[in-house]
């Protein structure tokens, strides 16, 4: 007996082991909560077995054991279908937790001759109802072994802890008894294997790390997308997902936005706390814990899922679609909010995706409809100015969001400002200035369009067809190009003098060739700034971090005269940044 | 030869104490096992041959998350960027190909069949063409985003507004 005492001891340990750790590193209370429960349950079960079977207990805490052992199995079918439902076990499987409300019925309605520890097994109402609950969990799990992409693999794991303790409770309990060996039951064995088994499967699906947001103002952001609503922009990056997501934001509403920082669709600084998808072979899983989680912590939030593509190159695209459709549920269970971007989904992803009939808003490219808009003013010089304004903002043309727009119609009034010199031209430039209005009109008009409306109507790109074209009389066709050309040529000059990011490009570059500006952009998302939100005080902290880090650089190289060179170069860069921070004052 | 025959009666020793193990549990177990012959010779022998098979998985060190699944074909310049440690990503193109999932090994293959190494894949991104940037390129062993291009439109007819896959590799030895 002693042994068998032994082998429960350490499996107390395990158990709290386990525990400790679900409790420390988990990040979903509701599994945690249901692990809790189930993990102490077993740990109280094991330590009043050994003190009952080891003559420390009196022969009262029998009553213990039995009741921790009844009230474990209802808790192991709640844990398993948590664990594959999520949050969502209450609406979703609630019958599960009339399991627990029998158990005190399971007292009154058991002779009490049945209601001793060495009966607990045995084929009576007791061992009746701990075989059902045994059962609940195991025909979940395997029911979603055959049918759930997402779960398959988990699905195996929680059965086979469900397995492991049919094989470790009632199976060796009657081993032993038959073998007239020991009086094991009351006590599993296996429960340290099996908690383990549930731990694994619970971490596959723990939250991305990142701040969750909790619960905000009942109502806000209503007007962007009704309560309930799961909407797919299909759109080739995810600006208006993006855009959308701080729109929500700024009505007060609680917004997650699960993507892969970094990246070029982030460079406007969003608002709204990120949530970094990480590198993960439960990557939808994960996804999924962590929106669901969102949804639970606040009812009737926003989540935006930008990257739906990195998911899926990490879990597989029937896993991922597995994981929206998942969403889908709770988003209507808590009133919530999700979007979805296609923005790097294959044309058969999107099609598969497609076929689930959610709410599908097709939208344009932003930075695309600021070209048309502006080629109806200016002409083919329209994409001229947009790339000295996107130089200045040390981005790309194509990376131009609705967040551009305004800060555009700056740049551009600032280069009517320096054209307009005492020298000019009064007419022309009344006329400039007048065509610059009328562009200004229609990007505010496009910007003031709701995803929705885009959805359902047409957009610049759409409208303007080629016959139109053909007979519009541009500002640039009117002005016979010159004073159109100096406005091009003023703005371009006022891209380069305006962008921090290309001054200190150039520092760099100047210095380590073409690869200066590989270094650069890595030292800018060490700070983790985007290229165009870079500021001239942002600037002083770049040195600081550059000169570090170049120095250790400098430091593994065995050469003297190169140690030399590499410290002259960082000197150098460093002097040349603070001057670029100083030009503030 | 030497190595081979050593590790052969490594592993044949440890079947063997795995056997013994067995027949233990056998004897130790006998009165339980009183199921009928038929039974415990299906059974037993079901619940051997998984144990078995375990133990050979685990002894092979071929467990299923480390042996590589599909592969990725390289030209000889590509296989041996990433040989030399020069390249760490693959730009493959997005549609209409099975590219593996992240935290998958594949085996590296040179385009004319040969395998040259197994390839864990660390992660994973999509792009429009366009939107990959001269730091992503010259990780991929390109002088810049436009060589990349260049190499695309070659290979794979690429246009800048396709979708590409780029794949973060981490190159192991072993040949298949």
């Amino acid at each position: 007996m002693i042994a068998y005492s032994l082998a429960v001891g350490a499996g107390i340990v395990v158990e709290a082991w386990l525990l400790a750790l679900v409790i420390l590193r988990g990040r979903r209370p509701w599994l945690q909560a249901t692990f809790a429960a189930l993990a102490l349950t077993l740990v109280v079960n094991g330590a009043a077995f050994i003190g009952t079977s080891e003559g420390f207990l009196g022969p009262q805490w029998e009553s213990a054991v039995l009741w921790t052992l009844v009230l474990a199995y209802p808790l192991t079918a709640i844990l398993v279908l948590s664990l594959i439902h999520g949050e969502t076990v209450p609406r979703r499987r609630p019958a599960v937790f009339l399991l627990l409300a029998l158990a005190p019925l399971v007292v009154v309605l058991t002779p009490s001759a049945d209601w001793a520890v060495q009966h607990a097994y045995d084929f009576n109402f007791l061992g009746g109802f701990l075989i059902v609950c045994l059962g609940v969990a195991l025909a979940e799990a395997a029911y979603e072994r055959l049918t759930s992409p997402l779960f398959a693999v988990d699905a195996f794991w929680l059965a086979f802890g469900v397995v492991t303790l049919i094989i470790g409770g009632p199976i060796y309990s009657l081993e032993f008894q038959d073998l007239g060996l020991l009086q094991s039951a009351g006590s599993n064995v296996a429960a340290p294997a099996a908690l383990a088994l549930f731990a694994l499967v619970l971490f596959h699906a723990d939250p991305f790390p990142g701040r969750i947001p909790g619960r905000g103002p009942k109502g806000a952001g209503v007007g962007l997308l009704d309560a309930r609503q799961t909407v797919v922009f299909d759109e080739a990056r995810p600006k208006y997902a993006l855009h959308t997501a701080r729109a929500a934001s700024q009505a007060g509403s609680p917004v997650l936005v699960l993507a892969r920082t970094g990246g070029v669709s982030y460079s406007a600084d969003l608002g709204v706390g990120i949530v970094s998808l990480m590198p993960s072979r439960h990557g939808a899983a994960r996804a999924l814990g962590t929106v669901a989680e969102f949804f639970a912590r606040s009812p009737g939030g926003f989540a935006v899922l930008p990257d739906l593509d990195d998911v899926a190159l990490m879990s597989g695209w029937p896993q991922t679609e597995e994981a929206v459709l998942r969403l889908r549920g709770v988003c209507r269970d808590t009133g919530s909010r999700l979007i979805v971007s296609t923005a790097g989904l294959t044309s058969r992803e999107k099609d598969l995706l497609r076929g689930h009939r959610l709410e599908w808003w097709t939208l344009p490219d932003p930075s695309e409809e600021m070209e048309v808009v502006l080629a109806q003013s200016f002409g083919p010089g329209a994409r001229q100015l947009l790339e000295s304004f996107s130089r200045s903002r040390g981005a790309r043309r194509q990376d131009l969001a609705l967040e551009h727009f305004e800060p555009f119609l700056q740049f551009l009034e600032r280069a009517l400002a320096e054209l307009g010199g005492p020298a000019a031209d009064a007419t022309a430039n009344e006329g400039l200035r007048s065509q610059a209005s009328t562009a200004a009109s229609a990007l505010r008009a496009f910007v003031a369009r709701t995803p929705k409306d885009l959805a359902q109507g047409t957009w610049p790109s759409r409208g303007a067809s080629g016959t139109d074209r053909g007979i519009l009389v541009t500002a640039a066709d009117y002005w016979k190009g010159k004073e159109m050309d100096e406005l091009f040529s003023v703005a371009s000059d006022l891209g380069e003098r305006e962008s921090i990011f290309e001054q200190t490009r150039h520092v760099f570059v100047e210095q380590f060739g073409e690869a200066g500006e590989g270094v650069l952009r890595s030292e800018l998302s060490k700070l983790g700034k985007a290229p165009g939100d870079l500021q001239r005080e942002d600037v002083a902290h770049l040195a600081d971090r550059a000169a570090v880090d170049l120095e250790a650089m400098a430091e593994v190289v065995d050469v003297p005269q190169e140690k030399l060179r590499i410290r002259q170069q960082v000197e150098s860069i460093r002097r040349r940044l603070e001057a670029i921070a100083g030009d503030e004052s | 030869m030497a190595r081979r025959m050593v590790s052969l009666l490594a592993r044949s020793a440890l079947l063997f104490l795995l056997s013994v193990v067995l027949v233990f549990g056998f004897w130790e177990h006998r009165n339980f096992y009183q199921i009928g012959f038929t039974n415990l010779l299906l059974l037993g022998g079901l619940v051997t041959f998984l144990v078995i098979l375990g133990f050979r998985l685990a002894l092979s060190g071929d467990l299923p998350r480390r042996k590589p699944k599909g592969e990725l074909a390289f030209t000889l310049n590509e296989g041996e960027r990433l040989l030399r440690g020069v390249a760490e990503l693959t730009v493959r193109p997005a549609e209409g190909s099975e590219l593996p999932l992240v935290g998958q090994w594949v085996w590296a293959k040179y385009e004319n069949g040969g395998a040259f190494g197994r390839l864990l894949i660390v992660d994973g991104t999509r792009k429009i063409l366009a939107d990959v940037t001269d730091e992503e390129a010259r990780e991929a062993g390109y002088e810049s985003a436009a060589d990349l291009r260049d190499a695309g439109r070659i290979r794979w007819k690429w246009t800048p507004r396709d979708l590409v896959t780029v794949l973060k590799v981490q190159a192991a030895g072993g040949k298949a």
